[in-house]
């Protein structure tokens, strides 16, 4: 188990350092989608931890899981930039809820173990 | 191999994750360093109005630039009238030295004492008689002992004196008219005319055509003090 936090880490050090020395951003107009899918992108891998602790990982739910949920966040967000409702802070607060609540279980399962 | 599965794909997933962070992070420090998204547009709406603005503003200084241009036109042309004018009426009041063709007229008391009697000894009106047939005769500018006739001027005894523009004047005295020579000098030398009169007085009377004298202007100050336009 310890091995797969230590690949989560590891994937998430690698991740960061690519993506700093990548030669693009995003373009303004898109920085709000993009804020809320890594949100949700976030929650997902804290999901999939969870999961693998509780030992019933699937990792094709863990896949889609993860791209779903990013695309139905950036979605909701700009679906809600042309209705004029801020539907992003749905998705704030509903994946960060959840984002608590997966690290809470986390938290604990480290501690039992 | 389940087991192998997870972590591969956990690993590769976190990797997105990391680089969605990484270039969210950046994008997050970039916005905070440059204006935002709808300022932006704001500026460039504005932007794109004033440059409209500008286009119309430059049509209407063209515009104007054009009037103006008509308008010192005019101007100029109105400042040369005025002026034309204004030199036409100092002429006409005679406060300018003027010269042309005209006449000298000289007349002195006799010179031998003997023959001097009360009528040979020149008095105003003979000056009035003189200056009145000059102007009858188209005279156009009169000054005697260079003293300019203008319409306010008088010829007048004052004792043994005669008082021109309230200048005292003593004999010979020269009489300049500017006019046409031939015209003035036969309305004086007339037979039976002025120039006989003074002879049979005893009066020395010369007169003589000049092809250019110079009359001077009015010296005084010319100022009405009492009389007012009135508005027709």
């Amino acid at each position: 188990m310890w091995i797969g936090l230590w690949l989560a880490a590891l994937g998430l050090v690698i991740g960061i350092t690519v993506g700093l020395n990548l030669p693009f951003t995003v373009p303004q107009a898109y920085a709000k989608y993009m804020s809320v899918a890594a949100l949700a992108a976030l929650d997902s891998v804290f999901g999939g931890i969870r999961a693998a602790l509780e030992d019933h990982y699937d990792n094709r739910i863990f896949i889609t899981g993860f791209f779903s949920n990013a695309l139905l966040a950036a979605g909701l967000a700009f679906f809600g930039e042309r209705l004029g409702i801020d539907l992003y802070l749905a998705a704030v607060v509903a994946f960060g809820v959840r984002l608590f609540q997966n690290l809470a279980i986390i938290r604990r399962h480290l501690l039992k173990k | 191999m389940s087991k192998k599965s997870m972590y591969l794909s956990i690993s590769i997933i976190t990797m997105i994750l990391g680089i969605m962070l990484a270039i969210q992070f950046r994008t997050a420090r970039f916005i905070e360093q440059s204006v935002p998204a709808d300022r932006a547009q704001e500026l460039v709406a504005e932007l794109s109005k004033l440059e409209k603005d500008n286009i119309k503003l430059d049509g209407e200084i063209e515009d104007l630039g054009y009037k103006l241009q008509q308008a010192k036109k005019g101007q100029s042309q109105a400042q040369a009238a005025i002026l034309d004018e204004l030199k036409k009426a100092r002429m006409m009041a005679g406060i300018i030295t003027v010269s042309g063709t005209g006449i000298e007229v000289v007349l002195d008391n006799p010179s031998s004492p003997s023959r001097r009697t009360s009528i040979s000894i020149i008095r105003d009106e003979d000056l009035l008689r003189v200056a009145n047939d000059l102007k009858g005769a188209g005279a156009e500018a009169i000054s005697i002992n260079g003293y300019r006739l203008i319409s306010t001027s008088e010829i007048r005894q004052a004792g043994s004196f005669i008082n021109v523009n309230l200048n005292r004047i003593e004999p010979p005295f020269h009489i300049l008219a500017i006019g046409n020579p031939e015209k003035l000098r036969s309305s004086l030398e007339i037979s039976g005319g002025l120039v006989d009169y003074f002879r049979d007085l005893g009066i020395v009377v010369k007169t003589q055509t000049v092809n250019s004298v110079t009359v001077p202007g009015y010296g005084n100050n010319l100022q009405y003090r009492y009389a007012k336009a009135v508005k027709g």
